[in-house]
């Protein structure tokens, strides 16, 4: 009988130690960081608006027969350089930013970085 | 004084009469064939580039040259598209009725811009290409399109569309800041 209840003692133990490992680890572990397209389509950034988190990698990808670029709108502080038809181009991406194609300046998009 | 205003006003009217006839022709929907099609798309993209090239010369105004070097790059890319979509369909493109009316109005409108220097050239130039756009927008979405028989150049066409809306917006954002 002692036996019995010594088992059922350490096996709650044992969950106990298992859930609180599990805690820690998540924790400490960081998120995967996801990947994000922008489809570039008909002159837009498809989405053009794009939430998210911070460390993703946003890839953009040129579908349109002419050359475009994604360079960071306010300080120019980021940019591809020409994207050609059929080619992407991503970054990991760690602030807000308003982007535009320099190239064709009515073309616009904003990432929001939660 | 009188006589510059005139000269101005002259070379202007010129510019867009030649090219505001443009959307008369789209109404009247001349029928084409696929071949007559093509030869108008090529035609179109090409006076562009020559008027570029003008530019590209002529201008020392920063967002003009950008601009011009833009519509060098984009229209050839199409030319490039259709040229490679005609040879695969064993199409030769052929001359007609709007391809020649576009060639007659382009060789009066490098006249008029020949003419100009410095901030008047720039101002003729970007107005010419805001009328010049929006008078073969008019022509692809009117005529070519609707018209096009072949499956592959309809989407051609189709897809030539927002480039055109976007090069129009881009000179439209340049007019407003050359009047200021």
């Amino acid at each position: 009988m002692k036996s019995r209840w010594h088992q059922y003692r350490n096996s709650i133990g044992w969950l106990y130690i298992l859930l609180l490992l599990n805690i820690i680890t998540s924790c400490t572990q960081k998120k995967t960081p996801k990947m994000y397209i922008v489809e570039i389509k008909q002159m837009q950034f498809q989405p053009a608006d794009l939430t998210v988190q911070d460390g993703d990698t946003v890839a953009w990808i040129n579908h349109d027969m002419v050359p475009h670029d994604i360079t960071e709108e306010k300080s120019k502080s980021w940019t591809s350089g020409p994207l050609l038809p059929n080619k992407s181009w991503s970054m990991p991406v760690t602030k807000s930013a308003d982007y535009y194609c320099s190239i064709h300046v009515v073309m616009k998009g904003r990432i929001t970085v939660q | 004084m009188k006589i510059k205003f005139f000269a101005n006003w002259a070379a202007h009217t010129i510019i867009g009469a030649a090219i505001l006839s443009m959307p008369a022709f789209a109404q009247q929907s001349p029928q084409l064939s696929d071949a007559e099609i093509a030869s108008v798309a090529v035609t179109a993209n090409q006076i562009d580039i020559n008027n570029a090239n003008i530019a590209k010369q002529k201008t020392r105004n920063e967002e003009v040259l950008k601009f011009a070097q833009t519509m060098a790059t984009d229209h050839k890319a199409v030319i490039d598209q259709a040229v490679a979509l005609v040879t695969k369909l064993g199409v030769t493109p052929k001359d007609n009725a709007i391809s020649k009316k576009l060639l007659a109005d382009a060789a009066q409108t490098e006249k008029a811009l020949h003419s100009k220097n410095g901030d008047a050239f720039n101002k003729a130039y970007i107005d010419n290409e805001v009328t010049y756009h929006q008078a073969v927008i008019n022509v692809v979405e009117n005529v070519l399109i609707p018209q096009a028989q072949n499956k592959q150049l309809k989407e051609l066409l189709q897809s030539v569309a927002p480039v055109l809306h976007s090069h129009l917006e881009h000179a439209q954002m340049i007019q407003k800041q050359i009047v200021k």
